[in-house]
């Protein structure tokens, strides 16, 4: 599973793109996108909202830190709320190349155990994000296309589509296609919509709250993924992000994970 | 002013007035709908669709349906393939809700200390070994061994939930459609719901296309044999007509649908509501052949003064016993009761009325001097020996008619009410096929769901329903047991090695139970979680997969499970839809006992005031519970079951068969008046009104029969029963009823 859930926001940027304008080509702006959110190492803290139909409400808070070493994103996901899985801590290995290594930590089992599997597109922690979109999409896998501009809460932002190349793709990542709205000003994406494989619209994704977290970088501190289809909606808020502590290695280890 | 001059005098507007009211009976018609849901004509009330709608709730109203695939290796190359790419186009339709086989199912395994989750399927082996390693982890995984895959790989099983706001009709297409998409050698078979509707409702439709104009052409035929003269066919034949557009008409009007039973209102219309028609054309050509000298208008009047009482006292009866149908629990059955009461009344009425008047109108038909002769055949020198026989042997006949009540009474040890709808259709239909399917290769076809409410995520709870899972596992005929237990147990085999304590364990702590469901959740697919526990942890499902031959089976299954409710404080929640079957099952089996009771006191009631006598309403009753308590004898020895149709038979029977009484007990009665003894007023009863009784039986049961060509083994069935129950209802009343007046000779018959 390649979890990375700070790419959640850069790999959305990502599915975006345009074939020219004003000189500028979909990867282009992509591009510029992810590099506008990307805050290379850091710590955060968050709090995910999962709403059902029926309006109950599940809520958790985690803290992540993640940090690359020799091309290997390695994070560290902790639960901190609610209490009986409080000290529940994923760790995640998003290798290249190959299938993602995980671990993970039950305070009540009090072992380590690894987790193999190939399961993708499926829902990330019973939310409504999926864990393809929580990873690092594949720029080849999908062809771009800008079908206009719109204004998105006052700002005008590229339209812009991107679809999977063949079915393998779009069943490997849920979705056929998504349509973005990127701010024309500052490459900031506001909104994602996801059409479902039988190309109907799924699920509807918005970034509010952009700060600007270091020079020239922004995160969304609230994100909202709602699936009209099944009338759930699921919400992140950060509460803290810290992007100056170095991280050593030795805390990304499976043994490191009982500590 | 009599009726006769009611109807001379006002002959026009009686006319005027019926074709009026049939063609204004014509409008609803084309807004009749079919609706063949059974259970959607249950009562509010009752525990099924409470407990189901309490569930739904919780855990969703979707349905179920299955798709069957056989062949000799389910694991071959081929179908594989086929399954996959059927599974993939219906995955991705937004009318179906979950999707899942083989290729859904996961492999979650504990190795080499880690837990590894993969597609069961990660890729369709194309030879011998790899099919071999596949068919072994298969084996070993219980989210899928006898679950999409029967135990000998001969089977496999795609499962798709829908949602029920779309039409079944539209379902079943996609269905099809993507079936033949990707053709194959497989056999396939569908069960669900929603086939069984579009099925059904497929086949009321081509009922009612085939068997009304065969049974009118058939009614034609017998009208035309009888009476060889046109007007005396059309007359009969318009009554009927009439009553069927009134009866059909109802239904909407009234605001109901039309179920499948109501496929029997227009053929039993048929059957019946000819009689009344039929007594005036008979009536009019004997007298146009004994007074060829009477006007048109006054034949028509002394026509009409001879039958009024006769033939009122007989559709009154009818109407009476039909009407036992509105105290029947099952919805279809009272609307049945009340239309075919009033589709009855209102031909009673146009042939009271309307015959004459038409009669009265039309210029005199020829004389048919051979119609006069009625000594003469088959059926006369028949009820001529009878009467001979019965005034010879009184005694001996009753006691035949004991015995043979006797015998019929043992079949009654043998009398089973059905445990489920499955026979609405033929044994040889795919529905059924895949029910048989289930049951010998699966977990069984039948599905209890049992909710249990509180903190779910309580290992006390959990406890719980281990206990349950593992003492309904040893019920016989229980397939499967699945609940949140077996799931966090499963997750434990993963997460500990065997010889840890943890292995295949429920977790002590409340904080280790909701750490495995977190991890459950982020590992797979919430919706396989929430099947068995919803949102807020605070509901949790456990499902009974179970196959069952009787009601007696599923009751004594049911009533284990709710003894272990008895004796925990959890008060689960019973559903899922063989609780509808048992509520079905009650409501016919009740409905049954409470419409027979209204028919025979009403009928006793009737009897005894147009006889004056509760003598007559008790002797007159006789023939009524001797043909009910012999067809349900005859229905225990021939193994057919009291189900939501072949229940009607007893209140219809009593309905149709007590006139055949009341003609014998007028017509003895009238003889004693005149003068003669008992011998020969029942000698010269059967000769004269037992020819009448004969034919006028015969027809109804020709009638009857029309219904054995319906494409519904339920319908056949009834018809078989009913022209059975009338025949008992028509011997009793020739033979019997003569033989116990004659031993008793009652006073009422004498006054």
């Amino acid at each position: 599973m390649k979890l990375l859930l700070k790419s959640l926001f850069t790999g959305l940027l990502l599915l975006s793109g345009t074939p020219g304008l004003f000189g500028q080509s979909a990867a282009e702006i992509s591009s510029k996108s992810r590099e506008v959110v990307d805050l290379g190492t850091m710590q955060m803290d968050f709090t995910i909202y999962i709403r059902d139909s029926r309006g109950s409400e599940r809520v958790r808070q985690l803290t992540m830190i993640s940090r690359i070493f020799n091309d290997v994103n390695k994070t560290l996901v902790r639960f901190t709320a609610p209490s009986d899985v409080q000290g529940t801590t994923l760790l995640i290995f998003d290798n290249k190349d190959t299938e993602d290594d995980m671990w993970i930590y039950m305070p009540a089992l009090k072992k380590v155990r690894r987790i193999i599997s190939s399961e993708r597109g499926k829902s990330f922690m019973g939310t409504e994000f999926t864990n393809a979109d929580m990873s690092k999409p594949n720029q080849a896998d999908f062809n771009y296309s800008l079908l206009g501009t719109a204004d998105h809460e006052g700002k005008a932002c590229w339209k812009v589509q991107s679809e999977g190349k063949d079915q393998t793709i779009n069943k490997a990542n849920g979705f056929s296609r998504t349509i973005s709205y990127i701010d024309k000003a500052n490459y900031l994406c506001y909104k994602v919509e996801y059409y479902d494989l039988s190309g109907n619209l799924q699920r509807i994704l918005t970034s509010h709250d952009y700060k600007n977290v270091t020079a020239n970088k922004y995160f969304s501190y609230r994100t909202v993924m709602e699936n009209v289809q099944n009338k759930r909606v699921s919400e992140m808020v950060i509460n803290k992000i810290d992007t100056g502590t170095k991280f050593q290695e030795d805390i990304f280890s499976p043994n490191a994970l009982q500590q | 002013m009599g009726l006769s001059n009611f109807v001379i005098k006002y002959r026009w507007y009686i006319i005027i007035v019926t074709l009026v009211l049939v063609l204004l009976g014509i409008i609803p018609l084309t807004k009749i709908r079919v609706n063949p849901d059974l259970e959607s004509y249950l009562p509010q009330t009752m525990p099924s669709i409470q407990n189901n709608k309490k569930i739904g709730e919780y855990f969703g109203n979707d349905e179920l349906l299955l798709i069957i695939f056989q062949t000799e290796d389910v694991l071959n190359e081929k179908t594989l393939n086929r399954i996959r790419k059927i599974t993939d186009t219906l995955s991705i339709m937004p009318q179906f809700g979950r999707v899942y086989s083989l290729f859904q199912g996961k492999d979650i395994r504990s190795e080499e200390g880690s837990m590894v989750v993969d597609p069961v399927v990660q890729r369709i082996p194309d030879n011998e070994d790899d099919r071999e390693a596949l068919r072994d982890a298969i084996r070993k995984n219980d989210l899928v061994y006898k679950v999409v895959v029967s135990e000998d790989f001969k089977y496999a099983l795609i499962i798709l939930s829908s949602d029920k706001t779309v039409n079944d009709d539209h379902l079943m297409q996609l269905i099809h459609e993507t079936l033949q998409k990707y053709p194959g050698d497989e056999e396939i078979y569908i069960n669900g719901s929603p086939f069984l509707r579009d099925e059904a409702s497929k086949k009321i439709g081509r009922d009612i296309m085939l068997l009304l104009p065969i049974g009118l052409l058939v009614m034609f035929l017998i009208l035309y044999f009888s009476f060889r003269e046109l007007r005396s066919v059309l007359l009969p034949f318009f009554v009927v007509l009439f009553s069927i557009v009134i009866s059909m008409a109802l239904i909407p009007v009234f605001g109901w649908e039309f179920s499948l039973i109501g496929v029997i209102i227009p053929v039993m219309m048929l059957a019946i509501a000819n009689n009344y028609g039929v007594y005036y054309a008979a009536r009019y050509q004997d007298l146009r052949a004994s007074q060829p000298d009477l006007e048109a208008s006054e034949l028509a009047k002394q026509v009409s003064g001879y039958l009024v009482t006769p033939v009122t006292l007989c559709g009154l009866t009818t109407i009476v016993g039909i009407l036992g149908l509105v105290a029947h629990l099952f919805r279809p059955a009272r609307q049945m009761g009340i239309v075919s009461a009033i589709g009855i009344s209102f031909a009673l009425l146009v042939s009271l009325l309307f015959i004459p008047a038409v009669l009265s109108l039309l210029k005199k038909g020829r004389i048919h001097k051979d119609l006069q002769d009625g000594s003469k055949g088959f059926i006369p020198s028949l009820t001529e020996r009878a009467g001979e026989g019965i005034t010879r042997h009184p005694k001996r006949i009753v006691g035949i008619f004991i015995l043979f009540m006797a015998f019929c009474s043992a079949g009654l040890f043998f009398f089973k009410t059905a445990p489920d709808s499955n026979d609405v259709l033929p044994q040889s239909h795919s529905f059924n096929k895949a029910i048989n399917i289930m049951d010998n290769s699966f977990g069984g076809s039948k599905m209890f769901n049992v909710m249990f409410q509180g903190d779910v995520k309580d290992p006390a709870l959990l406890a719980c329903l281990d206990k349950y899972e593992q003492e309904l596992k040893k019920v016989p005929g229980v397939g499967t047991v699945t609940s949140l237990s077996s799931i966090i147990r499963k997750i434990s085999k993963t997460l500990n090695d065997s010889t840890d304590a943890g292995y295949d364990h429920i977790p002590d702590s409340r904080e280790g139970v909701a750490q495995y469901l977190e991890l459950y959740s982020m590992s797979g697919d919430p919706q396989d979680l929430e099947q068995f526990v919803d949102f807020d942890y605070t509901s949790t499902l456990l499902t009974v997969q179970f196959k069952a031959e009787t009601i007696g089976e599923i009751r004594s299954l049911l009533a284990k499970i709710e003894g272990m409710a008895r004796e925990d404080s959890l008060e689960p929640v019973i559903g899922g839809y063989t609780l509808t079957d048992v509520d079905i099952n009650e409501s016919v089996e009740k409905g049954q006992y409470y419409s027979l009771l209204v028919a025979f006191v009403a009928i006793f009631i009737l009897l005894s005031l147009i006889f004056k006598s509760f003598q007559a309403g008790l002797i007159g009753s006789i023939p009524l519970a001797f043909a009910v308590f012999c067809t349900f004898g005859l229905m225990g020895w021939l193994g057919k079951e009291l189900d939501i149709v072949t229940a009607l038979i007893s209140s219809i029977s009593i309905g149709l068969g007590v006139d055949f009484t009341i003609h014998v007990f007028w017509r003895i009665k009238w003889e004693l008046a005149h003068g003669n003894n008992y011998g020969r007023s029942i000698k010269a009863t059967l000769k004269t009104i037992g020819r009448g009784i004969v034919i006028n039986a015969s027809s109804v049961m020709l009638g009857f029969a029309v219904l054995s060509l319906s494409a519904f083994p339920l319908i056949r069935s009834f018809a078989l029963l009913i022209i059975l129950s009338l025949f008992l209802c028509l011997v009793c009343a020739l033979v019997l009823i003569p033989a116990i007046c004659y031993w008793t000779r009652p006073k009422f018959l004498e006054k």
